[in-house]
């Protein structure tokens, strides 16, 4: 439910996964059939004298280097820092404030404004599911989804426990919470297992 | 659309779209092995352009030579060499590829529910399903395998020498749970039962 940008993935995923296959393809096809290589050493043959050509009738006074290197080496740079700024979008989108309100003349006349802090909604549930002894792990944590913010509550249940039993008392919890807050946050519910969970014992006596 | 209908449709839209992204997978694994080589290829690349564009010596191939290089190729090359590499580099396009274009679905079922988008990982309806077949059969836990896919659930079981399992009621006690749970896609049960019985397992 983070902010991690999917269809970017796999766009970029699709785009690198098509130019690896295509230059691998090309190379198992220049090594095993002399037509291709003799087609490709004409056609890149070509593309090489100009580059050479070009390359020599750039030369900077300053350097007596071409400048094409240098619009080379800025364009790598540009490569890298999309790739970090990749690396750096994926799970964003942690929300620190799950509700503000501003008063107005419409309300109560009074000025001034309320913010409750996502911990309110996250340590209430927490606390809530860790005197559970069928659950081993809770974690709650927020996001900012499509506009909004939602609470992710990820719970490792003990090996054995009904999921459906969970589920039922945990949205309990959540209707509690709802009269708690005055307003509906957003739900994801997220039963798994972990190392944590999968080793322990199941509960015999409950 | 009535007005009075119009914020529970919002909600439910607002949880499908978290729950269709919580069943598929994100991509962030494969995103990051990608940045990173190509990241990594890139800086090699600015390092060299840097390097013959203020005319030092190149640190392993000026740009040039490397575009001469790639020209002039098979050249001298040796063709398995340059085939195995080709293969290799060709395999590793297509994991990205598939990453990029195959569903990605994760081993996770919805449980319906109007107010909270509820998701559960198969391994927790496994173990829960087996939990119940072994109480239904009377067995031990290392005698009862579950295995949970988008679609079916199989259960083995590895019956007590010398006492016959009813197939039908351990069936029966692993549909009633399946449908307590109500899960989406709904899977079908298969129960297997061992020929051959164990003792003091």
């Amino acid at each position: 439910m983070n902010g991690t940008p999917r269809g970017l993935n796999r766009l970029l995923l699709t785009l690198l996964g098509l130019v690896m296959v295509v230059t691998g393809v090309g190379a198992v096809v220049l090594a095993t059939t002399p037509p291709a290589a003799r087609w490709w050493q004409a056609w890149a043959g070509a593309q090489l004298d100009w580059l050479v050509d070009y390359a020599d009738r750039t030369r900077l006074l300053l350097t007596s280097e071409s400048w094409i290197w240098f619009a080379g080496a800025a364009f790598f740079l540009i490569v890298v820092i999309v790739m970090i700024t990749w690396i750096a979008n994926q799970g964003k989108g942690r929300a620190s404030t799950l509700h503000s309100y501003e008063g107005n003349a419409d309300d109560d006349g009074a000025s001034g404004a309320i913010r409750l802090s996502c911990a309110v909604a996250e340590q209430a549930l927490k606390s809530a599911l860790l005197e559970r002894s069928d659950v081993v792990g809770v974690s709650v944590t927020s996001y900012d989804f499509r506009r909004q913010t939602a609470l992710k509550v990820r719970v490792l249940p003990r090996p054995g426990v009904a999921p459906h039993k969970i589920a039922a008392e945990i949205s309990e919890l959540v209707a509690a919470l709802d009269e708690l807050l005055g307003l509906e946050v957003p739900v994801l519910l997220s039963i798994g297992s972990g190392a944590r969970s999968r080793f322990t014992k199941a509960e015999r006596v409950r | 659309m009535s007005g009075a209908m119009k914020p529970e449709n919002k909600r439910s839209d607002y949880l499908r779209q978290v729950l269709r992204r919580e069943t598929h997978s994100a991509r962030s694994g494969a995103a990051i092995v990608a940045a990173i080589l190509v990241a990594a290829g890139a800086l090699y690349c600015l390092l060299e352009m840097t390097l013959g564009a203020t005319g030092q010596d190149p640190w392993l191939l000026h740009p040039l030579d490397a575009a001469q290089r790639a020209a002039g190729l098979p050249g001298a090359t040796p063709t398995p060499l340059l085939g195995a590499a080709g293969v290799l580099l060709a395999l590793l396009g297509l994991i990205f590829l598939c990453n990029g274009l195959l569903p990605g679905r994760r081993a996770r079922h919805i449980i319906v529910h109007p107010r909270v988008a509820i998701v559960v990982d198969d391994e927790v309806v496994a173990s829960a399903l087996a939990k119940r077949a072994r109480m239904a059969a009377g067995v031990t836990r290392e005698q009862v395998m579950v295995t949970v896919s988008a679609r079916t659930v199989q259960v083995n079981i590895r019956p007590t020498s010398g006492r016959r399992l009813s197939e039908e009621h351990i069936k029966s006690a692993v549909e009633d749970e399946l449908a307590a749970m109500a899960l989406e896609p709904t899977p079908t049960v298969q129960i297997k039962l061992a020929e051959s019985g164990v003792i003091g397992v």
